[in-house]
């Protein structure tokens, strides 16, 4: 019932022509999609196969495009605030194997793709990282506690990048 | 039984095994996405876990989010519903891995039966004779025209791990034989990360006829008679019902007998059914569906038996409520699916936010949906939408009774269409109306 998009043209296949004129209609499609937006998206895929474009757009930033599980509220200090989410659903540490220092504290400055924190799923540890530049504002989910997918964690003052 | 169970999947399949766990007295859990924020099913369990976002593959499809959430919530088993993970062995091994019950067949026999091309051998030994075609898969452009040379055109063209009408095409030509095979297994390589394909002899006018049956693990094996599903469209089927008209009685004597002993040969437990084609006074098995189907609520409105509750039952070791001989269909019920489906447009998909949703009512009519107004329909998932399912002394009725759910049906919003048109035109075609007709009824 749910189609995989993915494809791979095969390397013999007379059609390579076909294949990279349609390619070149998808990335135009996704570059319009992209440009009318007005946020950069999580994640894009380009299919080639039965033809597709998937955009996936992040979850929570705190100007808040998805009501998330009752994080205490407090809206008013989270204004401006850049949320780094939970990447998938698990156990989430602050720090990288118990009593050791956590990765971020209150204050800290953060580079894009940072660590912040795992996000333990199956025994898997998942890297859990900022996506932009900031500083920890405030750390809203507590070490060791189950979170949903798209769950703020750590809350960011953003920072100009670089 | 147990005290909790998590339901792996979405849509009207998840509310519907929700509402027999309620009945039941088991607590559930619900996994969605964030396109399924404030779902029926979200709704209707005691908790819920968002398990990762729109696309399946990173939420319905991935199996560390949903063992994370049953382990979590504390449930004790998974009920995977029909597509998604439902057929995945290796997911039922997880499951049984984190010390969870996966509802359905053990995996072994999940793994026997999800290959297709090794299930028609397999069945061909149990003794149920198999539409011709290649005994294993076919791998090189030789085999495939001596393969098709012996078995004649039409072929239609199977992915081995495929299923749910995807991954297969028919051939009438010999020029478009090369190259449907190698587009299938392209298609069959991207869907489900396997490029085997097989093929078989595509027979241009059959009836699809299957048997619905129960096991549990303390031998017993019943059937709960048949369907039939041979109104399609490109291989997706839009109505059901049961008993399957103009079936003969000594071949459907023999297919239900016959399904019974090649369950029990491949020990099968659960709620499972095995498809066949009918032609004439032939049968030929063509594979099994190791889950609960779509179109269930037909068996269940024929026999008056729960075949959720009976899964949950078999799952957690019980035995069957119901033996062979309790097992007495009464009636006819038929099933359409409502699919939110562009009919001027090939009947492609149209997501969409639902501004009107009113379902029918009335005598003998059941509605599975979760479908309501406001509700989103996601360009993420399938399109079905409701099903509508009637029950009625003989076939006459039923196919009244649905022409008149049909009519109280009403759905509407920005950009949503939906089949319902095409249903209704069905109803009065003289070959549906009559039971003659056949798979190609719908083919364009």
């Amino acid at each position: 019932m749910n189609e995989a998009r993915e494809s791979t043209a095969d390397d013999d296949d007379p059609g390579a022509v076909a294949v990279r004129h349609t390619m070149e209609v998808l990335n135009r499609s996704l570059a319009d999609t992209l440009r009318a937006a007005s946020r950069p998206p999580a994640r894009a895929r380009v299919a080639y196969g039965p033809a597709s474009i998937e955009v996936e757009w992040p979850v929570s930033t705190v100007d808040g495009v998805v009501p998330v599980a009752p994080a205490p509220a407090e809206p008013e200090p989270d204004e401006g605030l850049v949320a780094v989410t939970a990447p998938l659903v698990g156990t989430f540490y602050h720090a990288p194997e118990p009593g050791a220092e956590p990765f971020v504290a209150v204050g800290a400055e953060v580079a894009a793709g940072q660590q912040v924190g795992i996000v333990e799923a199956m025994k898997l540890m998942n890297p859990v990282v900022a996506a932009t530049p900031g500083r920890v504002a405030r750390v809203v989910a507590a070490d060791n506690e189950p979170v949903e997918y798209g769950q703020p964690l750590i809350l960011l003052t953003p920072l100009a990048e670089g | 039984m147990f005290g909790k169970v998590l339901v792996a999947n979405r849509g009207e399949i998840a509310l519907r095994i929700i509402r027999t766990c309620r009945e039941l007295g088991i607590r559930t859990v619900a996994v969605y996405s964030t396109a399924d924020e404030d779902s029926a099913a979200v709704r209707a369990a005691d908790e819920a876990v968002r398990i990762g976002p729109g696309p399946a593959k990173s939420s319905y499809l991935y199996p560390p989010a949903i063992i994370e959430a049953a382990l979590r919530t504390g449930a004790q088993a998974v009920h995977p519903g029909y597509g998604f993970l439902s057929e995945d062995p290796d997911f039922a091994e997880i499951c049984v891995q984190n010390g969870l019950v996966f509802i359905g067949p053990r995996p072994e026999v999940l793994a026997r039966l999800g290959d297709k091309v090794g299930a028609r051998e397999i069945m061909r030994r149990a003794g149920l004779p198999v539409v011709p075609g290649s005994e294993r898969a076919v791998s090189t452009a030789a085999e495939v025209q001596a393969t098709a040379k012996r078995i004649g055109l039409p072929v239609i063209v199977k992915a081995a791990m495929g299923g749910g009408g995807k991954g297969m095409a028919v051939v009438r030509r010999w020029e478009d034989l090369l190259p449907v095979f190698r587009t299938t297994r392209a298609t069959a390589r991207s869907a489900f990360g396997d490029d085997r394909v097989y093929l078989e002899r595509f027979w241009e006018s059959a009836r699809h006829v299957e048997v619905q049956v129960l096991a549990d693990e303390h031998g017993n094996v019943v059937h709960l008679g048949e369907r039939d599903c041979s109104v399609q469209r490109r291989h997706q089927k839009l109505v059901e019902e049961s008993p399957a008209p103009g079936l003969p009685p000594a071949l459907r004597a023999w297919l239900l007998d016959a399904t019974v002993q090649a369950a029990a040969a491949v020990g099968y437990t659960g709620a499972g059914t095995f498809e066949f084609l009918v032609n004439g006074d032939e049968a030929a098995f063509i594979e099994v569906n190791c889950r609960i189907q779509v179109e269930h609520p037909v068996t269940e409105a024929v026999t008056g038996i729960d075949l959720v509750a009976e899964q949950l039952r078999v799952a957690a070791g019980l035995p069957l409520t119901v033996s062979q001989d309790s097992v007495r269909p009464k009636g006819v019920a038929v099933e359409c699916r409502i699919n939110a489906e562009d009919p001027d447009h090939d009947f492609r998909p149209c997501p969409g936010e639902l501004t009107e949703f009113v379902a029918p009512g009335g005598p003998f009519v059941r509605v599975d949906t979760h479908a309501h107004p406001g509700w989103r329909i996601s360009p993420y998932y399938d399109s079905l939408l409701a099903k509508v399912i009637v029950w009625a002394p003989d076939r006459a009725a039923a196919l009244a009774r649905m022409g008149r759910a049909l009519e109280e049906l009403r759905i509407a919003g920005p950009g949503v269409r939906t089949n319902r048109k095409l249903l209704m035109d069905l109803l009065s075609d003289p070959d549906f109306r009559a039971g003659t007709h056949d798979t190609s009824l719908l083919r364009a």
